[in-house]
Formats: C-alpha cells, structure tokens, sequence
C-alpha cells in the first residue's frame, strides 16, 4: 500500500538515505530508532511536511511524492498531540472536514462513534490545556480519525504519557487498529511498545534502515550489534566455530546450539531473560554453567543478575522474588544455563 | 507572605534612582499646569486638531505596518531565506540612525530631483507638509517595533501546530489565518501598541518632513520656542493622557484574548 521507493532527504548536517520500504495494507507498521536517527524526519517525509530530495512515494500504487501534506489521504498524530490551544476539543476533532469530501452528516455520525468510543464525551467542549496527557492523546486521535484517512501516522504516540496512560493509550492504539482496519506506521524508540502493537517493522540508524521485517523476527533475530543492543540483547560476544557448537571468544564458554552457524556470522547473542538461573545443578539441562553474582540492580518488577563463569559475564533477568527464594546475593554463586535454541547467530 | 530580605531591598534601593528619573519629570509636568489651563488648551481647536493628527497618523502608520509587515515578520520567523541577518539588521536600523536623518532621507528620495520623487509627483503624492509625508516617516521608525514584536509571537506558536494543521487538510493560508494568526494576535496586538506608541512621541523625522500640517509633538516644540515652558506644558499633559487612554485599550482588548501558552 505505502511504497517508499530510493528515498534520499539532504539537509545540513542529517542525510536520509535510500529509503527503501513496503508497507502492507492494513499493517501496523513501527519504525524504530534511537533519539536523533531521522524516524520523525521520514515520517514527515511521508506525510509531505518535508520535501525528498530525490525518490518516490506511492500509497496504493499512486505517485504522492510531489503532493503537499493537505493532499495525501494521510493524518498524522504528533507526540505532543499538537491540539489547538485556541480551539475546544469538538472545534478541534472538526478541524479537518472542511477540507475533505466528507459531508456534515457523515462528519457527526463519525463524531459520535469516536467520541464514545474513545470516551470523549464529558470533555467536548472543554480547551486543550484543561486536558490530561492521555484525554488529549485521544482528542488527537479522533481529529484525525475523523476524517478517515489511507494512513495514520504515530510520532512516538507514548513517550509522553506517564505510566497510567500509557498502558491505556497502548490497548486503545491496538483496538483502534483492530476496529478500524487501517494502516498505521508508529514512530517509536521503546522496543517494548512496538513488540505490543506492531506487525512488521525497521530499524532506522543515522538515516538508513538497517534491518526491516516482521517484529518478532527483529526482536529475535537481529543482524547487527546495533540492532542486537537496541532490542535488549544484552549478552552478545564474538565467537569461533567448534565442532559441537561454538565457543566464546576470549572465554572458556562452549555452547551447544540448534542451528550451525552461517560463515559469515561472527556474534552470538542471548536475551538476559532467556537465561535460566538456578541455586542448584541441574543434569537435564544444556549449556550449564557455574558462576559467581558480581552484581544485582532491581528493575522494578525484575532483578538484572550479573554473573561471571569462565571468564564471561552474562546479564540475566529473573523475577524480582528469586532474590529471597534463590538468596540471590553478590558473591554467592549459582548456576545458569542456556537454552541451544535462544542462542542467535549474526 | 515572605518578607523581602536584605538583597532584595538593596536590589530595590539601586533601582530607585532609575524610577524616579523616569516619574519625577513626568509627575511634575503632568501636575504643573492648572485645571483652568488644561481646559483651556484642550478648547483650543488647534491644539484638538493637533492630537488628533497625532493619534490618526500614529494609527494610519501603525495599520500599514500591520498589513505589510506580518507576512514580513512571518517570513522572519518561519522561512530559511538567505540573507536573512542582513534583512533582519536593515529593520533595525531606523531604532539607531537619528530621526531628523530619516526625515531628510526620506525628503531626498521624494525631492524632484529624485525619479522617485518625480514618479510620486507625476501620480499626484506629495511627502513635504502633508499626511503622507508624516505617515511615511511614522512607518519608518516604527516598523521595527512592530516587525520584532510579531516575529517573536510567531516563533511562539509550535510549528507542530501548524505542520497538524496541514496534515488535517488546510493550505498554508488557512493554516496561517486559523492556527498561527490567531495565536500570535497578543504578539500582533502588543506591536501595534508599540509601533503606534513610537509615532506618536516621533519628533525628529517629522518636523523635517512636514511642520504642517501640525502633529502634537510638533506643536508642543513650536509652542515651547515660541511661548516658552508654560504653553507647551498643557498641550504635552493632553498627548500623554490621551495616548495613555488609547493604550489602556488596547491593552484590555489584547487581555481579554487568552494567552495560550
């Protein structure tokens, strides 16, 4: 549906470039990137607020490149909402029909069904700045629901809701998604939020996508140490090819794994949750290993296990209970072991 | 409530001799002259015709900056031009170059001798003594008060708002007349005031250009030379009060619009 086809934007000192994306239709689509990697800078290259230098967008095969924004079929939701101080929150979601073929009756009816599902009702006539950060995510969203657009776009939709609405936020993109069978592409930073709403995804990196797929495959099977790290893989090492398996470079760890890596793999990576500590050994497990607990930092719900065996030391996230039902202390050792088939090749 | 500590009234003390240079000459001038004298001066149809000029040509010149110095104050804010330090240092300059300069640059370029000059003659405009003259030199000096004013109400309104607006289907135009104009209006508003306030204490430029018709400043400057202290006195009461009134307004009707940020 939305092709972005050798997208190049040069501006002074940030380059995109070659751009090349598939977006299917009714996919929920997240690019991914840390801060200052030009996700936002695309999206509004998609949306038409910023001109490609050269390249083609097409949405449902037709060339929209050269189409300013008004023209695109395409609405956008910014990360601080960009509502209308000026404006009440029905003059805000109504913002929009004039400029688009849609009729008085249809706006209402549309109306009605938005605000009720998005719970806007008691807010209506109320201005912007009397919002909270979550009603004014869903005022946002229903101006541009409103007016029922080819594709929706999402700069970083959660970052700035506190916790509360931000869970709430999360289910209502993901029913909105549902009901109304439209394709979003989501800006967004945090993998844990893009895992719960995305189909399929890139990885942006100074102005170029590196990786691109379905989510889980990003999430599982990165390509690179960039992508690896920005997923939450915590335990990656170079290593040498063994004939059981393969061992860690500068360590004495040799792991048994599933698949034989490719030839031009040279990192393994582990996922800290993957990995599964022990206070006592255990024979029908592989790939197990003595070690002694160099450090322990909460993560709230979650403890980040640091031990050290054979000269390696892996990161390992457990329930933030195994501190008192394992005595989880630094110093003390334990046992962890992992899985053949978590360990990833690239 | 706190009560203030040391470095605060030691703050206050500095700053003490600064207010009463600026009340004490005007409390004295405004207090001097009596009752009987200020309602004789403002009888005086002179003197009312005066003021008025003052007030309409201030306004005139403050209404052209308006409509052609926003889009100019937009461009300022908004659009990457090159050039851009240099035009912004052109609007400057009437804030340093002397105002009698202005007047005379001004009469030169509309002189006969200038092509200028002969073009706005053939076409029947006249600067030297006449309204359009005074507005022209008005506009000089006071667009800059203006054109900086609205600039910084414009770099105020986010630009997501704008880029929103576009995204939901409006033009550049709509989007200006219905998100950014109406919020920068307290911006717009406080530069009229501002650039009005500048024509009408102008002095300088304008006895150049054109003694008469007479302005209020001019006035009080011909009575003062010519009658001395005491005749010029209530004249300048009557601009003050009367400028102090319209900016009074005008600051209520920019108050009632709400402040959005």
């Amino acid at each position: 549906m939305i092709q972005l086809e050798n997208i190049n934007l040069n501006l002074p000192g940030f380059n995109l470039s070659n751009i090349n994306l598939h977006i299917k239709p009714k996919d929920f689509f997240a690019l991914i990137g840390p801060t200052g990697s030009g996700k936002s800078l695309l999206l509004e290259t998609i949306m038409g607020l910023m001109t490609a230098t050269c390249g083609t967008i097409r949405l449902n095969g037709i060339d929209i490149t050269g189409l300013p924004a008004e023209k695109r079929d395409i609405a956008i939701v910014y990360q601080d909402f960009a509502l209308f101080p000026h404006l009440n929150v029905r003059q805000n979601i109504y913002y929009g029909v004039p400029y688009h073929n849609i009729s008085m009756n249809e706006a209402d009816n549309r109306f009605r069904i938005l605000t009720r599902t998005l719970g806007l009702n008691d807010i209506i006539s109320r201005t912007p700045q009397k919002l909270s950060g979550g009603e004014k995510q869903r005022v946002a969203l229903a101006r541009a629901l409103i007016l029922n657009p080819a594709v929706l776009l999402l700069d970083e939709p959660l970052s700035a809701l506190d916790p509360m609405f931000r869970e709430e936020t999360r289910q209502l993109l993901k029913r909105v998604h549902n009901d109304l069978d439209m394709t979003i592409i989501m800006v967004s930073h945090n993998f844990q939020d893009v895992l719960y709403l995305a189909d399929t995804g890139a990885i942006i990196r100074r102005g170029r996508i590196i990786q691109h797929g379905r989510i889980d495959s990003l999430f599982e099977k990165p390509d690179s140490i960039f992508t690896a790290k920005f997923v939450g893989m915590k335990n990656i090492f170079a290593f040498d090819k063994i004939e059981e398996g393969i061992q860690l470079k500068d360590t004495d760890i040799r792991l048994n794994i599933l698949q034989q890596p490719e030839k031009r793999h040279i990192h393994a990576g582990i996922r800290p949750e993957e990995i599964i500590l022990s206070s006592s050994k255990n024979e029908f497990l592989a790939n197990q290993f003595q070690g002694r607990i160099t450090r322990i930092s909460s993560r709230g719900i979650y403890l980040a296990v640091h031990v050290e065996s054979l000269s390696a030391e892996f990161e390992i996230i457990c329930p933030a209970n195994c501190r008192r039902t394992m005595d989880l202390r630094p110093g003390n050792q334990v046992f962890f072991s992992i899985h053949p088939a978590t360990i990833h090749t690239f | 409530m706190k009560r203030p500590d040391i470095s605060t009234w030691l703050l206050a003390l500095l700053s003490l001799p600064l207010i009463l240079l600026l009340t004490l000459p005007l409390v004295q001038m405004t207090f001097q002259p009596s009752i009987h004298m200020l309602v004789e001066t403002i009888c005086d149809r002179e003197v009312l015709a005066a003021i008025s000029r003052s007030i309409a040509t201030a306004l005139s010149a403050s209404f052209i900056a308006f409509v052609f110095g926003t889009p100019l104050a937009y461009i300022l804010a908004r659009k990457k031009i090159c050039g851009k330090k240099i035009i912004e240092g052109i609007i400057d300059l009437p804030i340093m170059i002397p105002h009698p300069v202005v007047g005379i640059a001004i009469l030169s370029l509309a002189g006969r001798n200038h092509p200028l000059g002969q073009i706005l003659s053939n076409i029947g405009i006249r600067i030297m003594g006449t309204w359009t003259g005074i507005i022209t030199v008005l506009v000089f000096v006071g667009l800059p008060f203006y054109i900086n004013t609205v600039k910084a109400g414009f770099e105020n309104v986010p630009q997501s708002l704008e880029k929103a607006s576009r995204s939901l289907g409006a033009g550049a135009l709509t989007t200006f007349l219905r998100i950014t104009f109406p919020l920068s209006l307290r911006h717009i508003i406080l530069g009229f005031i501002m650039c009005t306030a500048r024509a009408i204490s102008e002095f300088g430029a304008v006895v150049i250009v054109a003694y008469h018709p007479m302005t209020a400043t001019v006035m009080i400057y011909e009575r003062f030379t010519a009658y001395g202290l005491k005749y010029s006195q209530p004249i300048a009461v009557w601009l003050i009060i009367v400028s102090f009134a319209l900016f009074v307004a005008l600051r209520l009707f920019s108050k009632n619009l709400h402040n959005y940020r």
